[in-house]
């Protein structure tokens, strides 16, 4: 059983992200990289780079999934599956008692409702910046600070300021305003993730919130979001050591049920000459 | 530098506040019935359905106003935020969502008020009166209600035709029968519900209550066609709620509230005294709900001269004296002395030498703009602030339609300012204050243009 | 005389293209077009007076830009594409207009519409909002005012005998919509949700009688032919407010659901009640046009009289024919759609959703926009749910 390995690829509008599992679920490799206009086409290179981590070739692969925005850039995934449901069962893999999921990627917040591990329920953002990766992003230039240091800045704070406005490009405008007016740094970066967490919090209240809660996506980084998050939900919130890899994790753990259910019914037949290419406009 | 002791930019009427304070009153005796058990009913702006609840000893408690309450506050946040998690959509009416989150943190709380809201809060319904008078959205959201309450809701039907159909022979008659009987039920329900039978002779709706307050409020809005204006527009929505939103309050005080406010917007008018305390530089009429969010938007205006000195919404009708002597049913007199014709409206407004061009005007177009546009004109409006509001479709959707028209008829401009009646986060002051600076010259254009048409402001 | 070459499916195809061909060949041969925005005009009424009726829809591929002068961005983008249409010259054709109380931008459009427009005849139906019995008999006086109005118009008398006959011909409609839909039953449907929205569409831009033929000829053609929508794992049904573009449906028909059900109106609210038969007509159309159409701009409850709302028996009272339609599709999932800013249906999804999951039917809400580039991140939602009750 241990040499059946499996692959889950999430082709996130910021980050690819792969993972190699075998039978057993242990992860024998995974890899993070940049997704940017290359990646989107080269999803290719990420998966080579972690076979060549694992020591395995692509015939090795049973089963792929691809998940993420970009999955069907993926063509030689065996499957596509939303970002929903692979979140949902990498999120339960790592926090077995996980009943509500956060995840705040590049482009877009998501939450979702789990039960036995698997995804029952779910509520989307991604109409607008507010509230993603990107608001961080959007605010850290305008600050001339550097992304991974708003946290730490913000744990800081002893009286963090309230910032008002829910659109990304008001938001900046009203932290001139506040730091013109003397308002500390640390104070207004505190406030900036209590308005990403609040709108989060908000969105993922639409599932009824119940223990245990879990952040995930590049965002869960920042231990001052975690904070705020925190903060406004009024409980716990648990981040895994890797947030950024649930996605492809849950991807690679349900190619693996997969096969196993194929298999049962003596329909698996797995993909030969899978070959590693890039993805192309025309079919 | 000069040393320069700066007034605040309104100058509000002093009788205002006492009138401001009944409604203080009227939250009051709505937990006052509820604690003696009497039946208190959430219904809509003075309706239909209000004369009628008062004389079934029933008090009447106002979400509309209670969510304007909590944003004029600045507390509607958290109910605004509970209705989204509840599975509300977030263009919704604002005073609805504020009220369904009210509604979902009492049920909450089983049934208590929640401890965080304004005012005393409301307290539990025994009973929803919706109305389709206004907009349509509102029995829709009493409608969903019933997730929270298991309060009865009933709705009461208001007829809207077009301008044309209204002067079309026979609607009148068929909306007024369409009325009665409606009310009709509503009282059968009523008697059922409450098991008592209604007592026609306490249906007040002539008397010293409604119409003395309604006649005083069409008075005080004649005086503020002066130059420059006694009365912000700001100070009529503070009043205006006193007078609408009544309940079961006692008429007496609210009406000696509206008396001395007539004597003071007098004085104000025979001085020359103006509602802000800059020179009278525009005159601005104010179109759709207001901010009740962010009022002091409308004191920054002030400060660069900008008066506002009508507005379109909650605005008294002329008072008429109707011959009812002949109607002997108390629900249809009832019907008849609120429910005016258009024709006999266009008689009223103006004139009857001229009442038969406008009918034929209003035949044509088959729209009543002339109607409409006319306030602009009386009170010598220089400009109009068009507020859009994202969550009520009902205000907004014709003032596109409105401000085209105005330019059209009297060459007055239109300002559109996008924003919302409860939510803060959809209106930005900022940019709404660089429109109004850009405006000021759109505004002196057109008044050269009009003075070079002759038109007399 | 102009005859159709096509038949069946080939010519709605024709027709979605290109709606208004056949309504302006009619008018060059000195027939009367009606146009009529949403299910409530009374169209019995038009073809009794040898008028006919045509379905007033926007256009979602067309970008709004003439309407903003009209009407705010924060209104339905339907409507306001619908007048937008108008004023970019598209329903030039028209000789009249009939619009109704749907809701209110739906009254502001036709005052704006009557204004911008100026579509030579006019006329707006304020239908009431409730069942209460008082509505009905404001219904029938407003359609006595009604058939004055197109009797001045047309300059023919409108008997009870010849609207009996439109009644008759339109309740044939009906019948043959719901054959139709009948073929949606089996395992896979026989004809798609984006065949459907089609089929409805090109019926409702001909002349009743044309219609009714047209039906049949689909109906011929659907059973006979190979090439329909293939087995899936989910058979949906759909709610929500109008769909009058193929777009969504062909979204959420391209992952591994069919559409088998759906309770809109470019599709089954129109057709699924007959007009009943009255001894004076308005008093079945009364009937239908406020009770029988099932849309959530008409307040309904369990019992108007009940001293105390049970919010379940209301559910029932206001939903249960749609567990019906699930159970006869056989529909293992809902599919809860309104557009921005739809206020009609915004207020109705807590509710309806309440009773889908009180009978065990999994849904999900979209909320979009009615236009193409805002249903790229819904997929994600659609495919979501499916994975969900997959």
């Amino acid at each position: 059983m241990a040499s059946i390995y499996f692959a889950g690829i999430d082709l996130g509008s910021t980050m690819t992200k792969v993972v190699i599992i075998d039978g057993s679920e242990k992860v024998l490799a995974s890899v993070v990289q940049h997704t940017g206009a290359e990646h989107r086409r080269l999803a290719n290179r990420v998966m080579e780079e972690a076979l060549g981590k694992a020591g395995l070739s692509v015939d090795n692969i049973a089963y792929v999934i691809a998940t993420g925005y970009g999955r069907i850039n993926v063509p030689f995934a065996d499957k596509q599956i939303t970002e929903l449901t692979c979140h949902a069962r990498g999120v339960a893999f790592f926090f077995p008692k996980a009943r509500t999921a956060i995840d705040i990627g590049g482009q877009d917040a998501k939450a979702l409702k789990i039960k036995d591990g698997k995804l029952v329920d779910f509520v989307m953002s991604d109409k607008c910046a507010a509230g993603t990766g990107r608001f961080l992003e959007v605010i850290a230039q305008a600050l001339g600070l550097k992304l991974e240091d708003l946290g730490p800045l913000s744990l800081k704070s002893t009286r963090k300021v309230t910032i008002s406005n829910i659109c990304t490009v008001f938001a900046q405008q009203e932290v001139v305003g506040q730091l013109s007016a003397g308002a500390a740094l640390e104070d207004v970066v505190a406030g900036l993730h209590d308005a990403i967490a609040g709108r989060v919090a908000r969105m993922t209240r639409r599932l009824k919130v119940e223990p245990e809660v879990v952040f995930t996506g590049g965002v869960a980084k920042n231990a001052g979001v975690v904070k705020a998050l925190e903060e406004n939900l009024g409980c716990p919130v648990l981040v895994p050591s890797d947030p950024l890899l649930s996605g492809a994790i849950g991807a690679a753990l349900i190619a693996s049920e997969t096969v196993a259910k194929l298999q049962a019914s003596g329909t698996f037949k797995p993909m030969t000459g899978r070959r590693l290419e890039a993805a192309s406009f025309f079919k | 530098m000069t040393q320069e002791v700066k007034t605040r930019p309104l100058n509000r009427l002093k009788s205002m506040y006492a009138l401001r304070a009944e409604v203080d009153k009227m939250y009051e005796a709505g937990g006052d019935a509820k604690a003696e058990g009497r039946p208190v009913a959430w219904v809509m702006l003075e309706g239909w359905a209000n004369a009628i609840l008062s004389a079934m000893d029933v008090i009447s408690v106002y979400p509309e106003n209670y969510s304007s309450l909590c944003a004029a506050a600045k507390l509607a946040g958290p109910f605004l935020e509970r209705a989204e998690s509840e599975g509300y959509p977030t263009h919704l009416c604002g005073y609805a969502r504020t009220c369904v989150g009210y509604s979902a943190r009492m049920v909450e709380l089983n049934g208590q008020i929640p401890p965080e809201a304004p005012a005393g809060g409301m307290p539990k319904p025994t009973l929803l009166v919706s109305s389709g008078e206004v907009c349509d959205a509102r029995f829709k959201w009493f409608q969903s209600l019933g997730r929270y309450f298991d309060a009865p809701v009933w709705t009461l039907e208001s007829p809207s035709p077009t301008a044309r159909d209204s002067l079309t022979p026979g609607t009148y008659e068929r909306n007024v029968q369409f009325l009665t009987n409606e009310l009709r039920q509503f009282v059968i329900f009523l008697e059922k519900l409450l098991g008592k039978k209604m007592d026609y002779s306490r249906l007040n709706f002539t008397g010293e209550g409604t119409n003395e307050i309604n006649r005083l409020r069409w008075e005080i809005n004649q005086l503020r066609k002066a130059r420059p204006g006694p009365m912000h527009s700001r100070d009529f929505w503070s009043v205006m709620s006193a007078a609408l939103y009544r309940g079961g309050a006692d008429p007496t005080a609210i009406v000696e509230g509206h008396k001395k406010l007539y004597e003071e917007v007098k004085y104000r008018v025979d001085h020359g005294i103006a509602a802000i305390n800059r020179p009278e530089k525009y005159r601005l009429a104010f179109e759709g709900l207001p901010p009740w969010h962010s009022l002091g938007f409308l004191d920054d205006l002030a400060d660069r001269g900008w008066n506002f000195v009508c507005e379109s919404a909650y605005s008294p009708r002329r008072p008429i004296e109707i011959d009812l002597s002949k109607i002997s049913d108390p629900i249809e007199k009832y019907v008849r002395a609120r429910y005016r014709s258009l024709a006999d409206s266009i008689v009223d407004e103006f004139g009857a030498e001229e009442a038969p061009k406008v009918v034929e005007e209003v035949m044509q177009e088959g729209s009543a703009r002339r109607l409409r546009l006319r306030h602009i004109r009386e009170y010598q409006c220089d400009g109009v602030l068009l507020h859009v509001l994202l969550s009520c479709r009902a205000a907004s959707s014709g003032l596109s339609l409105f401000s085209d028209q105005l330019l059209d008829v009297y060459k007055v401009p239109s300002l559109i300012i996008e924003g919302d009646i409860i939510d803060t986060s959809l209106f930005n002051p900022a940019e709404a204050l660089r429109k109004a600076e850009t405006f000021e010259e759109t505004m002196d254009h057109y008044r050269k243009v009009r003075k070079d048409m002759g038109l007399e402001w | 005389m102009v005859v159709a070459t096509k038949q069946g499916m080939a010519r709605v195809d024709e027709l979605y293209r290109e709606r208004p061909q056949r309504v302006k060949e009619l008018k060059s041969g000195g027939k009367k077009i009606v146009g009529y925005l949403c299910i409530y005009p009374v169209l019995e009424m038009m073809t009794a007076l040898d008028l006919v009726p045509y379905r007033v829809v926007g256009d979602m591929r067309e970008p709004i830009t003439k309407a903003d002068s009209y009407m705010p961005p924060v209104v339905c983008p339907f409507l306001r594409s619908c007048l937008d249409t108008g004023l970019k010259g598209k329903y030039d054709f028209l000789d009249g207009m009939v619009t109704s109380h749907i809701c209110d931008v739906g009254s502001s459009l036709s005052g704006v519409w009557n204004y911008t427009v100026k579509t030579p005849y006019h006329y707006h139906i304020d239908t009431p909002h409730t069942v209460h019995e008082t509505s009905l008999e404001q219904l029938r006086g407003l359609l006595g005012a009604f058939r004055k109005s197109l009797e001045e118009f047309t300059g023919n008398k409108l008997t009870d005998a010849m609207l009996k006959a439109a009644i008759a011909l339109h309740n044939e409609q009906r019948a043959l919509v719901r054959e139709l839909y009948e073929l949606k039953k089996p395992d896979p449907p026989l004809i798609s949700g984006a065949e459907t929205i089609k089929i409805i569409k090109a019926v409702q831009s001909l002349p009743t009688n044309e219609g009714n033929a047209l039906l049949r000829s689909v109906i011929a053609d659907v059973k006979a032919r190979k090439n329909g929508p293939v087995k899936k794992s989910a058979r949906l049904l759909v709610w929500g407010s109008i769909l009058d573009d193929t777009a969504l449906m062909e979204m959420i028909e391209s992952l591994d659901a069919n559409v088998v059900m759906d309770d809109t109106c470019v599709g089954s609210r129109p057709f699924f009640e007959d007009v009943k038969p009255t001894a004076d007509p308005i008093d079945g159309l009364a009937r239908h046009y406020l009770v029988d159409i099932k849309c959530p701009r008409t307040f309904r409850a369990w019992d108007f009289y009940a001293t105390k709302k049970n919010y379940m028996e209301d559910l029932k009272a206001r939903f249960s024919y749609l567990s019906d339609y699930a159970r006869d599709w056989k529909a293992n999932g809902v599919i809860v759609e309104s557009v921005r800013y739809c206020d009609t249906h915004g207020y109705e999804v807590p509710g309806v959703r309440d009773y889908f999951k009180e009978v065990g039917l999994p849904s999900i809400y979209l909320e979009h926009d009615y236009t193409e580039g805002a249903l790229a991140p819904l997929r994600t939602r659609v495919q979501g749910f499916l994975e969900i009750i997959g």
